[in-house]
């Protein structure tokens, strides 16, 4: 496929400590491509390179009017309302567009499960089995959440299979006895306006996307941040930084940008966050009367 | 208790026009962001709890027979007969989500966080959630409302009481762990009030004219659990991992 020049139109970010690009105009890097060229795989109208960034970056900024009809709270630290991930950006490109740097034992797993994936096999994960997602694949699904504020904790609640996060403010780290588990054990501090939350304690049974799998030795570091988009919408943008020595020849970070969705709180039920039983089969999997599975 | 909120509410008003919060500091609400936070004097739930008693078997508040129509008594007496024969025929061993009020019963403890606008109940088991409006009404139900396991919620302050009122849940849920009935005509109304600051006095009632011949009440206490840390609370039938 013939490469793309695109022009992208990066964020000039509020008047606070945001990184912003201006103009940048690049060609996708050869990850990019390849990644854009499986996201494509099955539509009818593929996606251009200049809509497949801007879905990264937050959405089509044409689109935001609708999605945001009132704004978010002014307050830099006040996240509350909700806030979705567009579609389709479960992945670990950096934001320079370079792939993860995996060690070579895990590019070996990760590309056996593309290859696997590309003949027919239909891959399972934590997620499909209605485990908890782990993080950061919680924080790449396009399903609302909503921040809740508690004395010495913030609360993250997911639609998407009712996951449940527990940012501890209150302590520096985990308790000494905090067991393995699929979302990990998170302490948070405010550095500025950016929540900055850090979470270990995993176990090793999710993967990092849809390919690539973690250890238990995982740290996830997330810098969550309100940021207005060119047009004056307002992101929650979120730096994922992942450390993991047994899988990533060095830590790296992916960056994704939460739109604010004030239309969704009109949604009947959970002011917002519709009930998503994974437990039920409610919401991704519909069977035919003849027992076909039809994936939304 | 006027006279001690107004110092705090000026002085809140001073700091958030000169552009400092800090002042705030001293109010119950100061961990939520200024635009979140309730009327001053709204009694704070916020907190973990747990029932220190959890109910096996609703009784109504005399400690009597919830008032069950013929077919629902005849529901609940296979259901009896059922679970005895084997405990997974509870709908809970699927690990659906629990309905309203049976969710309040679990053996594990829940979260309650407060804001201006909603009433959010967390529950370990299951890492389950309601996030119950307190501005938007009850929708009506009609055929065309999609029944939810956790049903459709709206609250509403009646004095120093939480009213949470549901409707619109599945009927496959049992509402306790003996396999009482319910129809998806099932209304629910939750009361929560402080009793000393840790202590919330529970009382429901149950109206459904599919499976109850009048509508009955039964309470319920919590009890405040400072400083528990929720858990990873997982259930999953028959998973491969």
């Amino acid at each position: 496929m013939r490469q793309f020049l695109v022009c992208v139109l990066v964020v000039a970010g509020m008047a606070t400590t945001v990184v912003a690009q201006e103009g940048t105009v690049r060609k996708l890097t050869p990850a990019e491509q390849a990644q854009l060229d499986t996201d494509n795989k099955g539509r009818s109208t593929p996606m251009t390179a200049e809509q497949w960034l801007a879905r990264r970056s937050g959405g089509n900024q044409a689109q935001r009017k609708t999605w945001e009809p009132t704004p978010p709270p002014a307050e830099p630290r006040d996240f509350t309302g909700l806030w979705q991930l567009p579609g389709g950006n479960i992945n670990l490109l950096q934001e320079n567009g370079e792939g993860a740097p995996f060690t070579p034992e895990e590019a070996k797993r990760t590309q056996h499960l593309i290859d696997a994936e590309a003949n027919g096999a239909v891959l399972t994960d934590a997620a499909s089995q209605c485990f908890p997602h782990g993080v950061p694949r919680l924080s790449f699904a396009p399903y609302p959440v909503r921040f809740v504020y508690l004395p010495g904790e913030i609360l993250m609640l997911h639609e998407v299979g009712h996951n449940l996060r527990i940012i501890h403010l209150d302590r520096k780290e985990a308790p000494q006895d905090t067991p393995q588990s699929f979302l990990g054990y998170s302490t948070g501090r405010w550095e500025g306006d950016t929540l900055v939350v850090e979470t270990s304690h995993f176990n090793d049974k999710t993967p990092l996307d849809f390919h690539s799998s973690h250890g238990t030795r995982l740290k996830v570091t997330e810098r969550f941040q309100k940021q207005k988009t060119s047009q004056g919408y307002t992101d929650l943008v979120v730096r994922i930084t992942i450390d993991d020595p047994e899988h990533f020849t060095k830590a790296f970070t992916v960056v994704r940008h939460w739109p604010y969705r004030s239309d969704m709180a009109a949604t009947l039920g959970a002011d917002g966050i519709t009930e998503y039983s994974c437990e039920e089969n409610n919401r991704n999997v519909e069977t035919t009367s003849d027992g076909r599975v039809i994936i939304k | 208790m006027k006279f001690v909120f107004k110092p705090v509410l000026l002085a809140v008003a001073a700091a958030m026009l000169a552009g400092v919060v800090s002042a705030a500091d001293s109010d119950a609400w100061s961990h939520l962001p200024a635009a979140q936070r309730p009327d001053p004097g709204t009694p704070d739930l916020t907190g973990k709890w747990a029932m220190p008693t959890p109910i096996r078997a609703l009784k109504t508040t005399d400690g009597k027979e919830p008032p069950l129509l013929p077919a629902a008594k005849a529901k609940y007496t296979a259901n009896q007969a059922a679970l005895k024969a084997n405990p997974k025929s509870d709908p809970s061993a699927n690990c659906w989500i629990q309905g309203v009020p049976r969710i309040i019963y679990a053996s594990y403890p829940m979260l309650i966080a407060q804001d201006k606008d909603r009433v959010n109940l967390v529950y370990e088991t299951n890492h389950t959630f309601r996030i119950v409006s307190l501005r938007r009404p009850l929708p009506k139900w009609d055929d065309d409302l999609d029944p939810h396991w956790l049903g459709y919620s709206a609250g509403h302050w009646d004095g120093k009481t939480l009213v949470i009122d549901t409707i619109g849940q599945h009927d496959q849920t049992w509402l306790d762990y003996s396999g009482l009935p319910h129809s998806e005509k099932l209304q629910v109304q939750e009361r929560y009030t402080l009793d000393g600051p840790d202590r919330i006095n529970g009382e429901l009632t149950l109206t459904d004219p599919e499976t109850f011949s009048q509508p009955w009440s039964t309470r319920f206490t919590l009890v405040r659990q400072p400083g528990y840390d929720l858990k990873e609370n997982v259930c999953v039938r028959d998973h491969k991992m």
